[in-house]
């Protein structure tokens, strides 16, 4: 029986996540349509998304798995958009003090941006161990089920969907959605737009290696890009 | 390997480069810490990863450049619909409507 610091935790956890978590449901149907059109069958998109639980990585890697690209690549190209949540999961690392691993790496499995954005200040500022612990469970458990629920009915959706309606753009357009915030900051804008002209130019590599050099690129350049604006604005 | 092993053998890769960097941290505690540079360098990541993937799927036909296709115009009215509305549903709406009736009037 969970302690009641535990419950109270949950509870203020659930409460602060709500209202945003309805920004997960497109997100999901549009993750369970773009499985099925990269031609998965229900139980292969179901198991894709308990193990990966990663929008971000899913869509973006499902057109590699697509054009059968090498299982490298497709894993690199993962990690590549994973890396953000090293920079979370050190930022929150605090707020699992007095938390046994077991239990750690569960949370860690279930990091995902929108929980970090609304939990992490509070993660971090509160001594009750377990509180904090039901804190950040609650709202990522909330986000798992979710996300599991709505991406099996766009699974489902998807098969009564004639295939010239070409599905596979609306995985498109969610990358492009991650993308737009992103591109606000002006490095980053840098870093995306060096990156994607790179792809464009390399697009001929063999084994889509262009997509790596390209990420690489990228990277180079939104840092490049960084230094030179900081120091515009020293001057 | 048949196609199918090949298949659950990715999605337990992609598992792993997912829980691996997620997990990092909260797993080790106060006991390791990133240099600020490798953080700062790692925020352009994602951004790149989305733009290498993106840009040629939407630029690029049958292997040649030819960015004045329906779909660049479906982004477009997606990438409008993203910055000029918080409605998370908007720029699927918007994005697949030019999409389709574009080809629609292209006679597709």
């Amino acid at each position: 029986m969970p302690s009641s610091s535990f419950r109270a935790g949950a509870r203020e956890g659930f409460r602060s996540f709500l209202p945003m978590s309805v920004g997960l449901i497109p997100w999901a149907l549009v993750t369970g349509m773009a499985m099925i059109s990269t031609g998965f069958t229900p139980v292969q998109a179901m198991g894709m998304n308990v193990i990966v639980f990663a929008g971000t990585a899913q869509l973006g890697t499902l057109p590699l798995i697509g054009i059968g690209a090498p299982l490298w690549l497709i894993a690199v190209t993962a990690l590549a958009l994973n890396l953000r949540f090293i920079i979370f999961s050190a930022a929150i690392a605090q707020g699992f003090r007095g938390v046994g691993a077991p239990l750690r790496w569960y949370s860690g499995h279930l990091l995902t941006d929108g929980v970090f954005a609304c939990c992490f200040e509070k993660m971090l500022t509160v001594d009750d161990p377990r509180w904090r612990l039901g804190y950040y469970l609650a709202p990522s458990l909330w986000s798992w089920l979710l996300w599991q629920v709505f991406a099996l009915i766009g699974v489902f959706a998807a098969g009564s969907i004639p295939k010239h309606w070409s599905l596979e753009f609306m995985a498109t357009i969610a990358l492009l959605v991650l993308l737009v915030p992103l591109a606000r900051q002006r490095p980053m804008l840098v870093a995306a737009l060096s990156s994607g002209a790179t792809a464009i130019l390399l697009r001929g590599m063999p084994l889509r290696l262009g997509l790596i050099v390209a990420i690489v690129v990228g990277i180079l350049a939104g840092f490049a890009a960084e230094h030179w604006h900081t120091k515009v604005e020293a001057a | 390997m048949n196609a199918e092993a090949t298949l659950w053998l990715t999605f337990v890769l992609l598992g792993l480069a997912t829980t691996l960097p997620r997990a990092s941290f909260i797993v080790l505690g106060g006991r390791v810490r990133l240099p600020s540079v490798v953080q700062r360098a790692l925020r352009y990541a994602p951004a790149a990863a989305l733009a290498a993937i993106v840009v040629p799927d939407v630029l690029v036909v049958g292997g040649d450049f030819a960015p004045l296709n329906p779909k660049l115009a479906g982004v477009v009215a997606a990438v409008a619909a993203a910055l000029l509305s918080r409605n998370p549903w908007l720029p699927f709406i918007a994005g697949m409507a030019v999409l389709l009736g574009l080809r629609a009037l292209a006679g597709g």
